[in-house]
């Protein structure tokens, strides 16, 4: 078995969930992503810049085909269907009922993030990635990481507290 | 390391929760916090909102790795795409010495015939691509005084305008390794929208051109040439662009040309990212 086999096989469980933080839980597409990347990862191996651990090339791949496939929708005139992708999301929860409801809600408000916010929550909150692997993985400057961390986390925790979580919204008012 | 002063600032809260706090800001973070119970209440929000996301994104993308994610399978499709493809290259070959030999057509003909996966559209996009981009080059290549719309002198400004223009990153070959060098470019009516045309030139005066189209499809295929008028040209098309590289000089010189493009091209792919959506933040 070629070496690159090995090396890129572990990653699969992480590269999914990163995809399905991208693509709002669907499924199908985020298997398709990770496809991709797996198969550009393999013809690209020569590529491949130092030879450690390929973890952050795979997710700038992942990445790097999340947007292109985006660009060329946008191109089509496709858009993202979100009320799809949370229908999607309620079927495929899992684990007893209230696990599963609170599943349910956080990733209805993480849907509801903008792109740059998800990706960056999930490589970091998620992935456990540092802010400068995240900013290499997503191109951008590690200021532009951290900004983009501390909207989302607040912006979800808004969303969480303004749903039916009375409590949390009085104890952010608390002095 | 002694620390630094200053008001503590949203992301530093975050760095504090994400242990990535430079080490000299944790005492001023510790200070805020001590002082702020309703900042500490939210941090512990973010890490029970951040292990309820992780849960929630485990559950969700889990279950068995699907056939076509084995990367051992992957990795086999891959060995024998590429034989196939050496072994189309090695009869393209064999054609052009026949040709060469025998007077046999290979002139407007098409030659490598190694387009896997797209069919039909694949064959349609090379023939359309391959005759406008030879049209463009007889059109434009003899062109004293104004063979290029936009210099190489501001080839920055030219791939930002043409990558805009063409909906996709356009990479610019270095050819100076075969004596070519950029003259500029230009925006073109293509078969399917806009089109764009690079021009080169070497030290004797000879010109090439790159040209390039965006298709409808995505995957890779192989080398086809094309020779029409006495200019050759060689098509390939790969992530979405359909490029031709046409000039009047050998068959051979020109493979080689084409051959170095790919690589180009290839390489940068994996580092590009498309242009970011208008109006994104920051």
């Amino acid at each position: 078995m070629p070496i690159e086999v090995g090396l890129i096989e572990p990653h699969i469980p992480g590269l999914r969930r990163f995809a399905c933080a991208l693509l709002r839980g669907d499924r199908e597409r985020a298997d398709d992503l990770v496809q991709d990347c797996l198969e550009r990862a393999l013809s690209r191996w020569h590529l491949r810049r130092g030879a450690g651990d390929p973890r952050g090339w795979l997710y700038t791949i992942l990445y790097n085909r999340f947007l292109t496939e985006q660009h060329r929708q946008k191109r089509r005139g496709a858009h993202d269907e979100l009320t799809e992708a949370t229908k999607s999301e309620l079927l495929v929860v899992k684990g007893g009922q209230d696990e599963a409801l609170e599943h349910r809600d956080l990733l209805r408000a993480f849907a509801a993030l903008p792109e740059e916010q998800r990706s960056v929550l999930a490589l970091i909150g998620v992935e456990d990635l540092s802010y400068d692997e995240a900013a290499r993985v997503l191109g951008v400057p590690i200021g532009t990481i951290m900004s983009r961390l501390s909207r989302g986390r607040e912006r979800l925790r808004q969303l969480m507290s303004s749903d039916v979580k009375a409590p949390a919204r009085t104890s952010r008012s608390a002095k | 390391m002694s620390p630094v002063a200053g008001p503590v600032e949203e992301h530093e809260l975050n760095a504090h929760f994400d242990r990535q706090l430079p080490p000299d800001r944790a005492a001023a973070v510790a200070a805020y916090l001590a002082a702020r119970p309703e900042a500490q209440a939210r941090l512990r929000q973010y890490g029970q909102q951040q292990q309820t996301l992780r849960a929630a994104i485990t559950a969700q993308s889990a279950g068995p790795i699907p056939g076509r994610l084995r990367v051992p399978r992957l990795a086999a499709v891959q060995r024998r795409r590429r034989s196939w493809r050496l072994a189309a290259a090695a009869v393209a070959v064999m054609l052009f010495v026949l040709g060469g030999v025998g007077g046999w057509a290979a002139r407007d003909a098409d030659i490598g015939l190694a387009s896997f996966p797209h069919g039909g559209a694949a064959s349609a996009a090379a023939r359309t691509t391959t005759a406008a981009a030879i049209e463009a080059y007889r059109v434009y290549s003899v062109e004293a005084r104004h063979p290029v719309e936009v210099a190489a002198a501001q080839e920055a400004h030219l791939v930002q305008w043409l990558s805009k223009r063409l909906g996709r990153p356009l990479i610019v070959p270095d050819l100076g390794a075969v004596g070519f060098r950029l003259m500029g470019g230009r925006l073109l009516p293509g078969a399917d929208g806009p089109a764009a045309q690079l021009m080169y030139e070497n030290a004797k005066g000879a010109r090439l051109t790159c040209y390039y189209q965006a298709v409808g499809f995505d995957g890779e295929t192989a080398f086809r040439y094309r020779e029409a008028k006495g200019v050759g040209a060689f098509y390939w098309s790969d992530d979405g662009f359909g490029y031709a590289i046409t000039a009047r000089v050998g068959r051979a010189l020109l493979l080689k040309i084409a051959e170095i493009m790919y690589r180009q091209i290839d390489d940068a792919g994996n580092k590009s990212r498309p242009p970011p959506p208008p109006g994104k933040a920051s």
